[in-house]
């Protein structure tokens, strides 16, 4: 099954962390934004893996956005 | 002669109210996994509690001789009862009935609802599924019209606003919900929804018609719309989660607003210093902290569990509210999250701050604010969300505030929305995290020394050095020296404080309680 990664806040993507194929425990950082001069990390929501990323550095990204897509069993 | 025959007739309409919508109507309700109005208060209340209003009020049909040949119940049940000792109101519709959309029996115990919470000052608790008035009304008479409320009569709405400064009122919705039953849902303190409930102003097919949306209840209304719109606090795993969170909000808090929340017994050490707690705020401004677990670490718990129960926590989300217990005593908990654009005051936030503290208010609960706060947020959607009205409007509450206030300045506490932590006569404690100011000097330093930095040799050198140099002055320590906060003083050392300040803030609250009351605010 697929989960679908979001994310609550809009910013900048500062940071890719982890790469698709990945296997990811719950709260693994996937990519770190920079919102309002912080850097806020995306956390996986469940254990998984990373099978898609649809954010790369440097793009804006708004509220609610889909950052990345999970393969979870 | 005797009343036996009566009496029997008692008996057999006590049977026939609870039949609800029959046999069927109930299985079908329990096939969606939803319990019965009757269950729920069942599983709600202590066992044994509930006192039933108006378990004769129906719509009776009789033959030609007079005798009684059916009932169908009002399809509101209301009564009396306790939860953990402590007296309330509680009600709901019942789905299986029309679709809980009024009866005229049910309509008139729905109403009365209020005004027996007003009347003998207990929490209320009102447990919504069903919809409004259909366009048909409410009467039975199918042939003749029914006569309208006569224009002489109180409106309905009258009671239902009156409660909330009176006592605590808790919702919940447990299916769909709509029309006016949706409106008593929010004129709350506390609403509560499942993940299969929807509330609704109208319904899809409404809505279909007016403006071509074709959308299901559940994407119309559903728990991913309400928590973040605001108009329902939390969500509940099952209706049994409803219903615990329920009793678990109402356990903070008094009868009415003439009376002070009961204070339980404290096992938790009131010196408990926790060391996570001095190096939790990281030195380096850009890392986030978790603002929860600063929270969790200083209010009551237990071996298993932490006092702190959070209230609304995805509608601007920025800021956390929520209800704990210091030493015993019942507090309103505020912070910001840092997670969320810094902490920044969203209008989402600022609305939910200004309703917070009105809220802790009218129950006299003293606030414990855990202060990081960047300012408004900035940007063209919040110019467009008129953040700077609410945010003001939030200010001006906090500082209408007549409960003890005390403040913790963990990290930031900038601009004017920081004004937004601090009530009244606050007792202030700082960290050495701290930092104050007009602007973050992250920001600030950019715009004010544009010049100068784009004439320097190495620009973002003279920046880095400008930001230190202005970092120093954000310091907790000239605060201190000007007595600008009660204490600087080590994270480890909050609790303890805390407690202290409580102690002696709630010893001096000698008047009586009565309700709040307050002006317009901007």
């Amino acid at each position: 099954m697929k989960v679908t990664v979001t994310s609550e806040i809009a910013g900048q993507v500062w940071k890719v962390v982890a790469s698709v194929g990945d296997a990811l425990a719950e709260d693994d950082v996937i990519i770190i934004l920079e919102s309002m001069k912080m850097e806020i990390p995306i956390l996986a929501p469940r254990a998984g893996k990373l099978a898609t990323l649809h954010v790369s550095e440097e793009d804006m990204i708004s509220e609610d956005q889909a950052v990345a897509e999970l393969e979870v069993p | 002669m005797s009343w036996d025959a009566d009496i029997d007739e008692i008996n057999r309409r006590r049977e026939l109210a609870k039949q609800q919508g029959g046999k069927d109507a109930v299985a079908r309700h329990h096939e969606k996994g939803r319990l019965t109005i009757r269950e729920r208060i069942d599983t709600l209340l202590d066992a044994n509690s509930f006192n039933e209003v108006g378990e004769g009020a129906g719509v009776p049909e009789y033959d030609d001789n007079g005798q009684l040949t059916d009932f169908q119940p009002a399809n509101f049940v209301l009564g009396f009862g306790e939860i953990n000792g402590r007296p309330v109101i509680v009600g709901g519709e019942d789905f299986t009935l029309k679709g809980g959309s009024p009866n005229p029996a049910g309509l008139r115990k729905s109403v009365y609802a209020e005004q027996l919470a007003l009347q003998f000052k207990v929490p209320l608790i009102r447990l919504h599924e069903g919809g409004g008035g259909s366009v048909g009304g409410t009467g039975q008479e199918k042939k003749r019209r029914s006569l309208g409320e006569p224009v002489f009569s109180t409106s309905r709405f009258v009671p239902l606003a009156e409660t909330l400064g009176h006592v605590p009122v808790a919702t919940a919705a447990l299916g769909p919900v709509a029309g006016l039953p949706a409106a008593r849902l929010v004129a709350s303190h506390f609403s509560v929804m499942t993940e299969n409930a929807a509330v609704l102003i109208a319904g899809p097919q409404v809505v279909k018609r007016a403006l071509g949306h074709d959308l299901t209840k559940e994407e119309l209304g559903g728990p991913q719309v309400h928590l973040k719109s605001g108009a329902i606090d939390n969500l509940a795993k099952d209706e049994e989660d409803a219903l615990s969170q329920i009793a678990r909000f109402l356990s903070y808090l008094p009868n009415n607003a003439w009376a002070r929340a009961p204070r339980i017994t404290c096992n938790d050490p009131v010196d408990r210093c926790e060391d996570t707690l001095a190096n939790i705020v990281p030195t380096d401004r850009r890392q986030p902290f978790q603002m929860r677990k600063i929270i969790a670490h200083i209010v009551d718990h237990t071996a298993d569990a932490s006092s702190f129960f959070e209230i609304s926590r995805k509608f601007g989300p920025s800021l956390i509210t929520g209800l704990a217990r210091l030493n015993g005593h019942s507090v309103g908990v505020i912070g910001n999250d840092c997670m969320f654009y810094a902490g920044a005051m969203t209008a989402a936030a600022a609305q939910k701050l200004r309703r917070f503290v009105d809220f802790c208010n009218s129950f006299h609960l003293p606030v414990l604010s855990f202060v990081d706060e960047p300012g408004f947020m900035i940007g063209l959607d919040s110019e467009a969300a008129g953040t700077i009205r609410h945010g003001t409007a939030a200010i001006s509450a906090v500082l209408q505030s007549r409960v003890p206030w005390a403040s913790v300045q963990v990290q930031k506490a900038f601009g004017v929305a920081a004004q937004a932590h601090f009530g009244p006569a606050p007792y202030v404690l700082s960290w050495p995290s701290a930092a104050s100011g007009a602007l973050p000097v992250e920001g600030g330093v950019a715009v004010a020394f544009a010049r100068e930095i784009a004439a320097a040799p190495d620009p973002a050198a003279r920046q880095r050095e400008l930001e230190d140099m202005l970092a120093i002055s954000q310091s907790p320590f000239p605060r201190a020296e000007g007595l600008s906060v009660h204490e600087i003083i080590d994270p480890r050392e909050t609790r303890p404080k805390l407690v202290a300040w409580l102690e002696l803030a709630q010893a001096a609250q000698t008047d009586p309680p009565k309700p709040f009351m307050t002006t317009m605010r901007p």
